[in-house]
């Protein structure tokens, strides 16, 4: 008795998430809690709804055997179209297959071009990590100590790391004299801790904090605010996350990020699978979308 | 209320397929996808049956997780080594045994708290996953042979679905028919009694432990022959999940005992949640309250029948 009534309590829960006839999008990332990728996924859920499309967003919190599964269902539930974001299509390979060959257009935004994609939005994550170097190692005048902050495992960011082992040979006289491993989630209190960390045993020696993202980059402000506020050290990330940007107006240690439009790539997406939807082929399969430096100077602010 | 009381886990189980299938006719009653959930369920029951062995004892193994992700790992670094197929499956599995057994010797010899010396220890195996990935997806030289254990079907059953079924079978006839899987019992009843009537406690623990890190060494390999790649912390999903399961299942079957079959029905629950509320287009945030709920119902049904209320 007690189950049918649990039963059908939670048939008419389920019953007042369905009953929309507009296309179904599903939006697939193991990363939402990343406010870059939060970002792009609140702009392409506003599209979506422009556009008349009824998108669901699945976050995995970076289990890629659960994206695997999750992408199965939704290929069985015959949606319109696949979305992924932050993800690199190759580490689900089989799946992006699977749904291509039912006839489901699968579309990423900041992944990378693979089989069964039929577009990809995306900066050149190679060009944000060389313009985040050549930036950090210009204002250190070619010579000085760095920390790094890294994230090998999500492909893009990884790009950026090579950047930086590029532009390290062009600048010989900086040393990477500490790097860490960022923990995701969390990552502005694990870079906070690992920046305290340092500030206890090498403080003097460190000149700049290279960031493969903004959020490690606003860990290490907070802990060099509150450790060493009156330390030298600049900072600088790649994203252009509003807490940095904010961070740089108002003169903290964090000097530049190198900022990725977010929505218009949520938006050139959105575009992208208007066109598919249509029946119609997107001209390129890649797009990359413009990434500009953010600093005082470009704020219009002066800084002591 | 009988058939409540008994079977009310397996009944919660049966409701929640009817009621997403009354939901989504087409998608998830439809034949394919039924036969997908048991795809998509085998791993997370590989690695819950695993933790079902030492649950048995009373113990936990907070290092499956790491287990799982070392794996994926080391296989995929010996792959990029140029290691043949069958060797690179027997260094994994051997060292994931010596993993499970050098966790079940810290427990069983020193007493260190299973949850505090799998929880240090499975760090220490993380420590050595990074450092042997640096950090990185790991996905060249993946041979299709490998993948092949891990995806595709045989005479229309998914693979990792016919390695689920073999797994259940061997670790249900251990655990249900043999001497040992009595012992195991005896130990995590009463341990005390068990050591004074002669069995060998701590030797027990130990493979109990080892088999345990077996069966998530094995499920790290599935993962990454399904998934073609292998990430560092590609088992971290499994173990809250795992042992869920396990739990779930306690309450099938047997009373309040942890056992083969009663996980399976856990790890079936959890998986058809997740499959239903996905096909359902229930967002994220959604799928975890429900998903909570669902769990809690589940028990709840089967409280309710105990307590004939």
């Amino acid at each position: 008795m007690r189950a049918g009534i649990l039963g059908l309590a939670f048939a008419g829960l389920m019953a007042s998430t369905v009953g929309s006839f507009a296309a179904d999008v599903a939006v697939l990332t193991p990363y939402q809690s990343s406010v870059a990728t939060n970002q792009m996924i609140n702009v392409f859920q506003d599209k979506a709804k422009a556009a008349g499309w009824n998108a669901t967003v699945v976050d995995t919190r970076g289990d890629m055997g659960q994206l695997a599964s999750r992408i199965e269902d939704v290929v069985a539930a015959k949606v319109a179209a696949i979305v992924l974001v932050s993800v690199d299509p190759t580490q689900i390979q089989d799946q992006v297959s699977a749904a291509a060959a039912a006839g489901i257009p699968v579309i990423t935004i900041d992944g990378a071009k693979a089989p069964g994609v039929a577009l990809n939005v995306t900066s050149d994550n190679f060009e944000l990590g060389t313009k985040l170097s050549d930036f950090l190692f210009g204002k250190l005048g070619g010579k000085g100590n760095i920390v790094k902050f890294f994230y090998s495992a999500h492909p893009g960011v990884h790009q950026r790391e090579l950047a930086l082992d590029a532009a390290l040979k062009k600048y010989p006289d900086i040393k990477v004299i500490a790097d860490h491993y960022v923990v995701v989630p969390g990552p502005i209190d694990d870079a906070r801790k690992t920046t305290e960390n340092w500030l206890k045993s090498q403080g003097d020696q460190i000149d700049a904090v290279w960031a493969a993202w903004d959020e490690p980059a606003i860990g290490a402000q907070l802990a060099i605010e509150a450790d060493k506020p009156d330390s030298k050290i600049i900072i600088a990330g790649i994203d252009g996350n509003p807490q940095a940007v904010e961070l740089i107006k108002a003169c903290s240690h964090i000097k530049g990020t190198v900022s990725q439009d977010f929505d218009a790539m949520a938006g050139l997406a959105a575009e992208g699978l208007t066109q598919i939807l249509a029946g119609k082929t997107p001209e390129k399969v890649e797009v990359f979308a413009p990434a500009k430096l953010i600093t005082p100077e470009t704020l219009g602010v002066t800084c002591p | 209320m009988i058939l409540l009381r008994r079977y009310g886990t397996l009944l919660a189980l049966a409701l929640i397929v009817l009621v997403f299938t009354i939901a989504s006719p087409q998608a998830f009653g439809s034949t394919p996808n039924l036969i997908n959930i048991t795809q998509q369920m085998a791993l997370l029951a590989i690695v819950a049956i695993g933790a079902t062995l030492v649950m048995v004892l009373g113990e936990f193994d907070l290092s499956v997780s790491a287990v799982v992700s070392w794996a994926g790992i080391a296989a995929a670094a010996l792959f990029a080594a140029g290691v043949a197929v069958p060797v690179v499956m027997i260094v994994v599995l051997v060292s994931a045994v010596a993993m499970g057994a050098i966790s079940g010797f810290l427990v069983a010899r020193f007493k260190v708290p299973s949850f505090i010396a799998t929880l240090a220890f499975g760090t220490v195996i993380g420590g050595l996953t990074f450092w042997v990935s640096n950090g990185a997806t790991m996905f060249s030289g993946i041979p299709a042979g490998f993948r092949d254990l891990g995806r595709g079907t045989l005479m229309g059953v998914p693979v990792p679905t016919l390695w689920l079924i073999g797994t259940a079978i061997v670790f249900w006839l251990l655990l249900d028919q043999t001497e040992f899987g009595r012992r195991l019992y005896a130990i995590g009843g009463n341990r005390e009694a068990a050591r004074l009537v002669g069995l060998p406690v701590r030797r027990d623990m130990v493979v109990a432990f080892a088999l345990c890190a077996a069966l998530a060494g094995l499920a790290g390999l599935l993962l990454t022959a399904r998934l073609g790649s292998a990430h560092p912390t590609g088992g971290g999903g499994y173990l809250l999940q795992a042992y869920a399961a396990v739990f779930l299942g306690m309450t099938a079957f047997r009373e309040g005992e942890p056992s083969v079959p009663g996980t399976l029905v856990g790890a079936a629950i959890i998986a058809v949640v997740s499959n239903g509320l996905t096909i359902l287009g229930v967002p994220s945030f959604l799928q975890d309250l429900l998903t909570g709920a669902i769990i809690l119902a589940a028990v709840l049904v089967r409280n309710f029948g105990r307590d004939g209320d």
